[in-house]
């Protein structure tokens, strides 16, 4: 237990361990103190010159980033020499800071922007020109507009403290100065840069892919699990017009801090991707398919599985199914009479980890629920490119079931022989037409659900987009399936899925979806079969 | 307290005369017909003039070389009650921003002004006109390139020289 020391801040007393800077201790009270250099993730130079706070006995306004608490400090973050000061700080950021706010990308999330609306002169009195650099391309996805920099160097620091790969620094002195890449060598080749662009706080580095896309006010914000490798960093879907337009990194210091890789960052179009499944498919015995309702297509489902009692049923999942969704398969194997459960993901040739945070790395595994299908004893099959390995499915004469795997290396064969072949899926390929029934179902942006990550950790993902026409979540028509089959009671939520989920394997058993909340939960025998 | 009607004794027909109920209204038609104070407009042979704030059919300002003052900042379909303008942003080939699409449907717009208001770069604006009768209801969507068209003078919806009223 670290010593605690106990202070008022504006008023309220608050007790924070000892070595608690005043700016993190005004967080606890609620009360965000402005800065631009400061960042929890990195070391703190105090050169903003914006979280000076007035403390009692201090002859001069104390750097809150970096000066530590004090028994009995008090201090006054709304004294008028405090807002003095901020609004002093604010008008020399404005001498060269251009106000081209309707043209800039970061308007409307913009901390200079928030600040100065909040505390700053409403007139400028600067009548000097303002200097001006131009846009520059530091490579990578990010562009670097130099005169919309307030000199925080939290992209410079991001390189050499948390990616450990100097790329950028400050060149110049005084009112000259601005940041550069070496050379021409720029952030090319870096696989973590697109952190900066989220911490700076003006519009200076902004993303190339996101450049002039949305408005920033257009943006819903939604909570999410990055579906790109099985770290599963905690993301937010940013989404206008029901297509996910861009996608950040979201606090949780167990998993991935404040950071993610370029990797998870761009790989989202999949997601937006159109031509999608949108009402169920029925293929009859003589080749000829109608689309139907889904009350139709379940009671074909049922039909043509009660004509094979006993056969085996063969399951192939993807990686990016949720633990409801791949649950509420196996255990309708399990009713159906069982057989072999397989799914494939495709590899990266290595780990690249974030040297400045090493539990967080891009991981080998690149499905985010690799973790959920071998806690629910599905195995791995086919190559590191995520493709073969279906032979003894292919030609299998019972019933096939593939949930959201899209079988792009198959042929128009696969499932040829099958007594039933039902396919859940979100688009159609060649070797879905020999599927006796095509459902469409959610990708997880359009559902709510779980992934079980590398350590087993579990992590909830809300819906995001609307789903496309009739698709519906997987764990619902299989739930609706399952409680034909076994006269039970289907789910009707996510979190009753997962319940149902919960209580059949030992290892999720006591997590619910209150538990988890925003940051997710480990369950203790996932935790002890990590550490063995 | 009784209500008391009035009631108003009638001339017989038979023995009254409407002779001259005609001639006092033929007197009126006669004193109008004379009067110099006319106030029915010949339209459209004459046009009416304007109120100076008059909110009409929209004008996308230019710049002298053609292009269009516009800077795709997202302003206007923001603040657009009847949120019937589309905007697409993007670049020129100089690195501006600029709109890629933009549309105002005629037909939903309520003629609020809002859009010229908030425009920071004094692009967009309402303007001095009215007719705008089309056959057909997609016509109503004008583009970036109509928008630009458009000949009529826009409106100031405040003086320049004292943006404020002060």
């Amino acid at each position: 237990m670290p010593e605690m020391v106990t202070l008022t801040i504006d008023g309220t007393e608050v007790k924070v361990p000892k070595g608690t800077t005043i700016l993190e201790a005004a967080k606890q009270v609620g009360k965000v103190i402005p800065h631009y250099c400061y960042h929890p993730g990195m070391s703190s130079p105090a050169m903003c010159r914006m979280c000076l706070v007035d403390v009692e006995g201090a002859p001069k306004p104390q750097a809150s980033c970096v000066t530590t608490v004090m028994e009995n400090q008090v201090v006054d973050t709304e004294s008028s020499a405090s807002v003095a000061n901020r609004r002093g700080v604010l008008e020399f950021y404005l001498v060269n800071h251009p106000l081209d706010c309707p043209i800039c990308d970061m308007s409307g999330e913009c901390d200079l922007q928030d600040f100065v609306h909040a505390e700053g002169r409403d007139h400028g009195r600067s009548v000097e020109p303002k200097r001006v650099f131009g846009r520059d391309d530091f490579g990578g996805d990010v562009l670097f507009y130099g005169d919309r920099c307030v000199m925080c160097t939290r992209c410079v620091r991001f390189m050499s403290e948390v990616e450990q790969d100097e790329r950028l620094t400050v060149v110049e002195r005084g009112n000259r100065s601005v940041i550069d890449t070496f050379f021409e060598k720029g952030l090319d080749g870096t696989e973590w840069h697109g952190n900066i662009v989220d911490i700076c706080p003006v519009g200076a580095l902004v993303s190339k892919e996101f450049l002039h896309k949305t408005r920033a006010w257009d943006l819903d914000h939604t909570p999410s699990i990055c579906a790109s490798c099985s770290q599963g960093c905690n993301i937010e879907l940013h989404t206008a017009e029901n297509l996910v337009q861009r996608v950040k990194p979201r606090e949780n210091l167990e998993v991935n801090a404040w950071w993610m890789c370029d990797y998870g960052r761009h790989d989202y179009e999949w997601i937006n991707h159109g031509q999608r499944i949108e009402a169920p498919l029925v293929r009859d015995a003589t080749g000829s398919s109608r689309t139907t309702g889904w009350k139709d297509a379940l009671t074909s489902l049922l039909e043509g599985a009660s004509g094979l009692n006993g056969t085996s049923v063969q399951i192939v999942v993807s990686a990016r199914g949720s633990n409801e969704d791949l649950a509420a398969l196996t255990k309708l194997q399990d009713v159906m009479g069982g057989g072999d459960k397989v799914f494939r993901v495709s590899q990266a040739d290595e780990e690249s980890a974030l040297p400045g945070f090493p539990t967080l790395a891009r991981r080998k595994d690149l499905g985010p629920n690799v973790g959920g299908a071998e806690l629910l004893g599905i195995s791995r099959v086919g190559e590191s490119d995520g493709t073969g390995g279906l032979e003894a499915v292919k030609d299998h004469d019972g019933i096939i079931i593939v949930l959201g795997d899209n079988l792009e290396d198959q042929d128009e064969t696969f499932g040829a022989n099958a007594g039933l072949y039902v396919y859940l899926g979100t688009h159609e390929c060649a070797a879905t037409k020999a599927a006796h029934l095509v459902l469409p179902v959610t990708t997880f942006a359009e559902q709510e659900g779980t992934f079980t990550n590398h350590e087993g950790r579990i992590q909830r993902f809300w819906p995001a987009l609307q789903p496309p026409g009739m698709a519906r979540p997987a764990w619902l028509i299989l739930g609706a399936v399952l409680a034909e089959l076994s006269e039970g009671v289907a789910p009707r939520s996510a979190a009753e899925a997962f319940m149902n989920l919960a209580e059949a394997v030992p290892a999720l058993r006591g997590l619910t979806y209150e538990g988890m909340g925003l940051s997710g939960s480990v369950s203790e025998t996932a935790q002890h079969a990590s550490l063995d | 307290m009784a209500i008391s009607v009035k009631v108003m004794e009638r001339p017989d027909p038979e023995s009254t005369s409407y002779l001259r109920a005609a001639l006092s209204g033929m007197a009126l038609t006669f004193k109008h017909l004379m009067n110099p104070i006319k106030v029915t407009q010949q339209y459209p042979e004459e046009q009416t003039e304007l109120h100076p704030r008059w909110r009409g059919t929209h004008v996308m300002e230019t710049h002298a070389d053609g292009r269009p003052k516009c800077v795709a900042c997202g302003l206007c379909p923001t603040v657009c009650p009847a949120n019937c303008i589309r905007l697409v942003g993007g670049e020129d080939d100089q690195g501006n921003r600029f709109p890629l699409v933009y549309e105002i449907d005629e037909f939903r717009c309520i003629f609020c002004g809002m859009c010229q208001e908030v425009c920071p770069v004094e692009a967009i604006h309402v303007g001095q006109h009215f007719e705008n009768a089309e056959y057909t209801r997609d016509r109503f969507v004008y583009d970036l390139d109509r928008l630009m068209e458009q000949d009529h003078p826009s409106t100031h919806l405040w003086d320049p020289s004292d943006p404020a009223s002060e």
